[in-house]
């Protein structure tokens, strides 16, 4: 199982926006719906995730708010903003060329 | 980015700026959950809670790591950063004294004097104007194109038209402004400033009494309702002392009796301060009615309809007077934003306080950037001693940048001071006080204080960016230089320091410079030859009720004309002779107005009756009683004052000033002869004597040409528009007894007379010369404060980087002298730079003072723009006062220790 820091740079935050298209989740929840939709493939740690998602808060990509969590404690739920949506539109782009090219280097070389 | 992005991003940054602590708190409660996650997994896969923990503790790994990352992902370290330079700013400030008071100083007296010529630029011109939808209003005035004498007027006919048929504008009022004397039978009657008002200009404006209704919009003039009059607040309070059964009373106007229906609001101000009535201005619907055609002196105010501009109101409106008038030349109108007409005028000073400002501030800035760059070398040090710990440049730029700003918003409450003070005397430099409406009510407000915000926060980037850019140039190795050393100056540093120096001393050079001439504008006006002895004169105004002496009549050609009964020269010679029985009252003159700074003078046009025709000039008229020029003690150059001879029936006589004999007949004046266009029965008048100029106006700079004709040979038919001077005398009391009691007596005499005619505009002639004047010289002293502190801080920015200078080469002085350096010659060494520096500013700043000075010339009198005295003058004093300056800097080598130098290394 890869760790996320063998993930590409910048993959961590192409996630992160992609998970949060449907709906709005806390750090904990994202972290567990990384890992159901890879098949448990993918795990990210805390370490990892915390400071990527203050940094994607702190670039106006996703918004936090403070809700009842479903155990009745207050938790931190991020959404994704407008720019972010558009902002996730980039990443993708850059992450197909990205793998298309590393594809056909595989093929190929 | 996008703008929601954006604020978002800024509330983001300012919420960690103010509240760090509460973003902290928020980090910790989310770690915090994710850990009871993390834990309540573990327990749901089986294992107990005290293991789980453990595990949970170990998989979460370093708590602080993501936290530490976290904070910097939020921008807490950066707010940390700026807050621990800020703190340390503050430190190093609080250490230096002396340097901060300095500095200090110089940006609040800059910034201070900037935001209060912002903040009455931004009350006059900017701020909206307190009627509904202000920027809508304009104000029209015909231009003169035939050469009337007031050239602003507007006829009734014409304002007729408009207002039938101009589509342009929404609406249109008119007003007019006079004195009036009031009466109620309970309080004594006193004269009061009034405004005439169409009712229609209440809608013009938007604006409605605070108490009571406006005028009803009445078309006979003669009808009851026209009969009533509007208080303002501050006659209210005064006289009725605000009884709210102050409306439906009946108070005396001029003598006719009128129905107070209303009371403006307080803070209700349009031409100016002082009004306090208002009544119904009313025309008579045909000019048969007994008013002129002509109305003079009417200010006519238009709200621009929806989408339309001033150009095609000015179009259509002159398009409805042409053809009004076809057989008239056509009309040219001026039509202007009303914010425009009443505060544009303000602007050649206002720039002039707020270019000489913005100069001062530079000045400030440039002083405190040569003094931080002479700390930047003492700090080499300290700054080599982060840059070897691992500090970027980028790093040191920002705390030395942070320092700044705390050193710029340190100086922000002081500069508050200076601004709250700046703005009153911005105000008094202006205009006298009433003639600006709602100006002496500036006072600081949020706007004020942001305008000192914005600037202290420019001017700490202006004075901070290039002495931390110069000193960041730092590399580790510096740590190992010991205290004043050779290294310490990079060259770089002091061909700047220069620089800088040169800058201060040039703009001081420019300040200066604009300050002396107009101080020497002001002296010479003030000082130049009234022609008049003001000491000891007790003047007032004596007026009749107008109807009772003038009756207007319609003239052919649509020109205002007017029958002058005797009425008024026989109350006039009655009164006079009153007065000259009062002991004590000396000589007793009388002029129709005042003959120093009247606002009105009656301009007509004289022609000197000779063989070839001459010219017509415009001309001041005055009626006058035979002692006038002796009571003024105006001296009498040829020729002879009139006396008992000039009567009605006596030989027409006049007797002019010498700028009227210079232009008219320069080869001899007593006994030519002159014709007077005042009325049809004017008679050609003889010249019979030339007295010394009085200047019609003090605080402008032209001596306008004067006629003085007998009041007994007034015209009987008169035709202009000044028709006030034939109701109303200013009388002249060269007193030789007590000034109390003759003026008390004067009053007894008065009410002899006319019981109800109050005598009004008592005074010295002294004082009445000083407050018009005094205008002009809050103005004065504002820029020549300006221009003395521009000087004192480049002498101070001088002599402190100087003193430096010398501190700094002390090794190097004390091996001269070692060596046998005489004190002379090390003073000369030390002064050289300053010398050089000196020399640059003041030559520069010359020279940019010629290339202004020109801006000035319409604000000049008797100098030139480019007077060679003045600026010789202000050169060789700036660079006396700077070389002594530098010269009490160089002195402090002299007490160097030739063994010192030795004992350093």
């Amino acid at each position: 199982m890869p760790k996320p820091s063998d993930l590409l740079q910048g993959t961590l935050d192409l996630l992160i926006l992609k998970t949060l298209t449907r709906d709005p989740l806390h750090g904990w929840a994202i972290v567990k719906r990384i890992q159901v939709l890879s098949d448990e493939e993918l795990s990210v740690g805390q370490g990892s995730l915390y400071p990527a998602l203050h940094r994607l808060e702190s670039q106006g990509w996703i918004v936090a708010e403070w809700k009842e969590s479903d155990q009745g404690r207050s938790a931190k739920v991020y959404s994704l903003t407008r720019d972010g949506r558009q902002q996730l539109e980039r990443e993708l782009a850059t992450w197909k060329r990205l793998s298309t090219a590393v594809g056909l280097l595989l093929k190929r070389a | 980015m996008s703008a929601v992005r954006f604020l978002r991003i800024a509330r983001q940054r300012l919420t960690a700026l103010f509240r760090p602590g509460a973003v902290e708190r928020a980090l910790d409660r989310e770690l915090a959950f994710h850990f009871d996650a993390l834990v309540r997994e573990k327990m749901a896969a089986g294992l107990p809670e005290r293991d789980a923990i453990r595990e949970a503790h170990r998989d979460f790994g370093a708590v602080r790591t993501i936290r530490e990352q976290s904070r910097d992902a939020l921008g807490l370290t950066a707010v940390a950063g700026i807050v621990d330079d800020a703190r340390y700013g503050w430190r190093l400030l609080r250490r230096a004294p002396g340097f901060t008071t300095v500095a200090g100083l110089a940006l609040a007296v800059g910034i201070g004097a900037t935001a209060a010529a912002a903040g009455v630029v931004a009350f006059l011109l900017a701020r909206p104007l307190p009627f509904a939808s202000g920027d809508r209003l304009v104000r029209i005035s015909t231009t003169a194109v035939d050469g009337t004498l007031f050239p602003r007027t507007v006829s009734i006919h014409q304002y007729r038209a408009w207002q039938a048929h101009a589509t342009t504008i929404s609406a249109l009022g008119a007003s007019r402004g006079g004195s009036f004397v009031i009466a109620d039978g309970v309080e004594p009657s006193e004269r009061v400033q009034g405004q005439a008002f169409t009712p229609s200009l209440f809608t013009v404006l938007g604006i409605r009494p605070a108490h009571g209704r406006v005028f009803d919009a009445v078309a006979d003039p003669f009808d009851r309702r026209a009969r009533v009059a509007i208080i303002s607040y501050r006659l209210w309070q005064r006289r009725y002392r605000g009884a709210t059964d102050a409306i439906g009373r009946r108070i005396q106007v001029d003598g006719a009796s009128r129905e107070i229906v209303g009371v403006m609001p307080e803070d209700f101000r349009l031409q100016s301060d002082n009004v306090d009535l208002w009544i119904p201005l009313i025309f008579a619907a045909t000019p048969a009615d007994g008013q002129a055609q002509d109305m003079p002196l009417l200010l006519v105010t238009a709200r621009l309809g929806d989408g339309a501009t001033i150009d095609g109101a000015r179009a259509e409106l002159e398009g409805i007077a042409r053809e009004l008038h076809p057989e008239r030349p056509a009309p040219s109108l001026d039509l202007a934003s009303l914010r425009e007409t009443l505060y544009g005028w303000t602007r050649p000073r206002l720039a002039t306080l707020g270019a000489m400002a913005a100069l001062l501030l530079t000045l400030a800035c440039a002083n405190v950037a040569a003094l931080l760059l002479a700390r930047g070398a003492l700090r080499r040090r300290e700054l080599a001693m982060r840059v070897a710990l691992g500090a970027s440049r980028r790093r040191l730029v920002r705390q030395l940048l942070t320092e700044s700003l705390v050193l710029g918003l340190t100086a922000s409450v002081p500069a508050a001071l200076v601004t709250w003070a700046g703005l009153r005397a911005v105000a008094a430099a202006l205009a006298p006080p009433p003639a600006l409406p709602r100006l002496a009510a500036v006072t600081p407000d949020a706007w004020v204080f942001a305008i000192v915000a914005t600037l202290c926060v420019l001017s700490s980037i202006g004075f901070g960016a290039l002495p931390a850019l110069a000193a960041s140039r730092v590399d580790a190795t510096d740590v190992s230089v010991t205290s004043y050393d050779q290294r310490l100056h990079s060259r770089r540093v002091p061909r700047w320091r220069s620089r800088l120096l040169i800058v201060q001393i040039a703009l001081a050079e420019v300040l200066l410079v604009a300050g002396a001439l107009l101080t020497i504008s002001y002296l010479r006006l003030s000082g130049r030859e009234l022609n008049l002895d003001p000491r000891g004169i007790l003047s007032f105004t004596y007026t009749l009720r107008a109807n009772d002496v003038i009756q207007p009549i319609t003239a052919a050609d649509g020109r205002s004309a007017f029958t002058i009964g005797s009425t008024g020269t026989r109350t006039f010679s009655d009164l006079l002779s009153r007065l000259e029985a009062i002991p004590g009252s000396g000589i007793v003159g009388a002029i129709s107005f005042p003959p120093v700074n009247s606002l009105v003078v009656p301009m007509v046009s004289a022609i000197r009756v000779s063989p070839s025709g001459d010219r017509p000039m415009k001309v001041a008229y005055f009626l006058v009683t035979p002692k006038i020029f002796a009571a003024l003690r105006t001296p009498v150059l040829a020729g002879r004052e009139f006396d008992a001879r000039d009567a009605r029936g006596g030989p027409p006589a006049v007797v002019v000033n010498d700028a009227f004999a210079a232009l008219c007949c320069p080869d001899g004046v007593i006994g030519q002869h002159l014709r007077l266009d005042v009325g049809d029965d004017e008679p050609v008048r003889e010249i019979v004597g030339v007295v010394g100029s009085v200047p019609t106006r003090l605080d402008q700079p032209a001596v306008t040409p004067a006629v003085y004709v007998p009041y007994l040979q007034h015209p009987l038919q008169y035709r202009g528009i000044a028709v006030g001077m034939f109701a109303g005398m200013t009388f002249v009391l060269r007193t030789d007894g007590d000034a109390a009691a003759v003026l008390s007596a004067a009053r007894a005499a008065a009410a002899a007379i006319t019981p109800d005619r109050p005598l009004d505009e008592i005074g010295t002639v002294q004082a009445h010369l000083y407050a018009r004047l005094g205008d002009r010289r809050s103005y004065v002293l504002a820029l020549d404060t300006f221009a003395l502190l521009a000087a004192l801080l480049a002498i101070v920015g001088l002599h402190g980087v100087m003193t430096h200078d010398v501190v700094g080469r002390t090794n190097e002085i004390a091996v001269r002298r070692a060596l046998g350096a005489r004190g002379r010659e090390i003073l000369a060494l030390v002064s050289r730079p300053s010398a050089a520096v000196i020399g640059c500013g003041v030559g520069i700043g010359a020279a940019l003072a010629l290339a202004a000075s020109g801006l000035l010339a319409p604000q000049l009198w008797g100098v030139t723009a480019r007077d060679a005295a003045t600026f010789t003058g202000i050169t060789l004093s700036l660079m006396a006062a700077a070389s002594l300056g530098g010269v009490a800097a160089a002195r402090r080598a002299l007490s160097v220790d030739p063994a010192s130098g030795l004992r350093r290394d």
